[in-house]
């Protein structure tokens, strides 16, 4: 993996706090275009793994998985230069906007324009799917994980953190036991 | 003054401790600080939670900076945003430290062999849930329909660009509901 620049963590890292609209998860599409296929910062396993693990730690899911990136990128101060870039942006427009906004958000046309966002944000969900199914998706095991869990989710509320620990203690029971047979 | 700082760090080190999964995990919190210290209103909390849907940026950090500069201005926002990104900042890193210490661990292998799918599950659960709710059978919005699919063809097969999806997807809603 290259090392990078702080300069250069920082200025992508607002470049994506520039476009990320529409809620947290378009993180995941931003950093597989700038981090993985655009810079080689990190490995599209890495970005799966990050996102994966900062469902269940503390805090907002995309800035956990910024602050990982960075990392990959150039170590702790790599991560703070990923945050502050990414935290850049918020802040901008706030300061800046913070007395207008308000009135911005009832305007008609910025509904109408969110409306449609919404809809492209479905669209950027499964494609970054179709990209990450790949290294993640690939055996019978993982076949069978992978439908237990997305019909848990749909069909109930159960929390993402609780999910995602069971089902590391599924697949280390897996392999366990799989290695098991192949000792015997 | 001095007490209001430590107060608003105080409140949102908790929001980032406390706050597991997404940015409308914050909300209980916001609503909570709300009624135990009055620095906002209800109705300007909810105003700056429909600002933060439709400002760039996390959901949960644009909440942080807004409410932290009604709070307490300038510095305010800068506190709170600090705060609430503090204690994650540390767990995410020592998370990547750890995983990176035991990366040849058959046992953190193992590990990844279920998180993987799971990630990929959680991303389609999301994804199928927004469908539902968009292309909802009970209130068929046959304008949601024709975006969806206008903007599913070219961007799923041809052009793989999220800043493109996002900008089409807001000028294709202002053309459509237009019509």
């Amino acid at each position: 993996m290259k090392k990078a620049s702080l300069i250069e963590i920082f200025k992508v890292f607002f470049i994506i706090g520039i476009q990320l609209l529409g809620g947290g998860y378009v993180i995941v599409p931003l950093l597989k275009k700038y981090i993985v296929d655009e810079r080689q910062w990190m490995s599209e396993e890495e970005l799966v793994d990050y996102f994966a693990m900062s469902q269940c730690i503390p805090g907002i899911i995309a800035g956990n998985i910024s602050v990982c990136a960075g990392y990959r990128a150039g170590g702790i101060l790599g991560s703070l230069a990923a945050i502050s870039g990414l935290i850049s942006t918020p802040f901008i427009t706030i300061l800046i906007l913070a007395n207008i906004l308000s009135s911005v958000v009832d305007n008609k046309i910025i509904q109408e324009a969110f409306w449609g966002i919404r809809i492209s944000v479905i669209i950027l969900i499964f494609i970054t799917i179709k990209d990450l199914w790949k290294k993640s998706v690939n055996s019978k095991f993982t076949y069978i994980l992978f439908l237990l869990i997305f019909l848990s989710l749909i069909l109930s509320n159960i929390s993402p953190a609780i999910i995602i620990v069971l089902s590391a203690i599924i697949a280390s029971v897996y392999t366990k036991l799989n290695k098991g047979e192949k000792n015997a | 003054m001095l007490k209001l700082y430590l107060l608003l760090s105080y409140e949102f080190m908790k929001i980032g401790l406390f706050s597991i999964g997404g940015g409308y995990s914050t909300l209980p919190f916001l609503y909570y600080i709300q009624s135990k210290y009055q620095w906002f209103s209800v109705d300007e909390l909810t105003n700056m939670i429909a600002v933060s849907n439709i400002t760039p940026g996390p959901i949960g950090i644009n909440m942080a900076t807004y409410t932290g500069f009604t709070s307490a201005g300038i510095i305010g926002s800068f506190i709170a945003t600090g705060a609430i990104i503090f204690i994650p900042f540390i767990i995410s890193v020592l998370m990547v430290k750890l995983i990176d210490k035991y990366k040849t661990c058959n046992a953190l292998n193992s590990v990844f062999l279920g998180l993987r799918p799971a990630a990929c599950a959680l991303l389609a659960s999301i994804g199928i849930k927004l469908l539902y709710k968009t292309l909802h059978p009970l209130a068929f919005d046959y304008k949601a329909v024709i975006l969806f699919l206008f903007l599913l063809i070219p961007f799923s097969f041809i052009k793989k660009n999220p800043l493109l999806t996002i900008l089409m997807g807001g000028i294709g809603g202002i053309v459509i509901q237009n019509i």
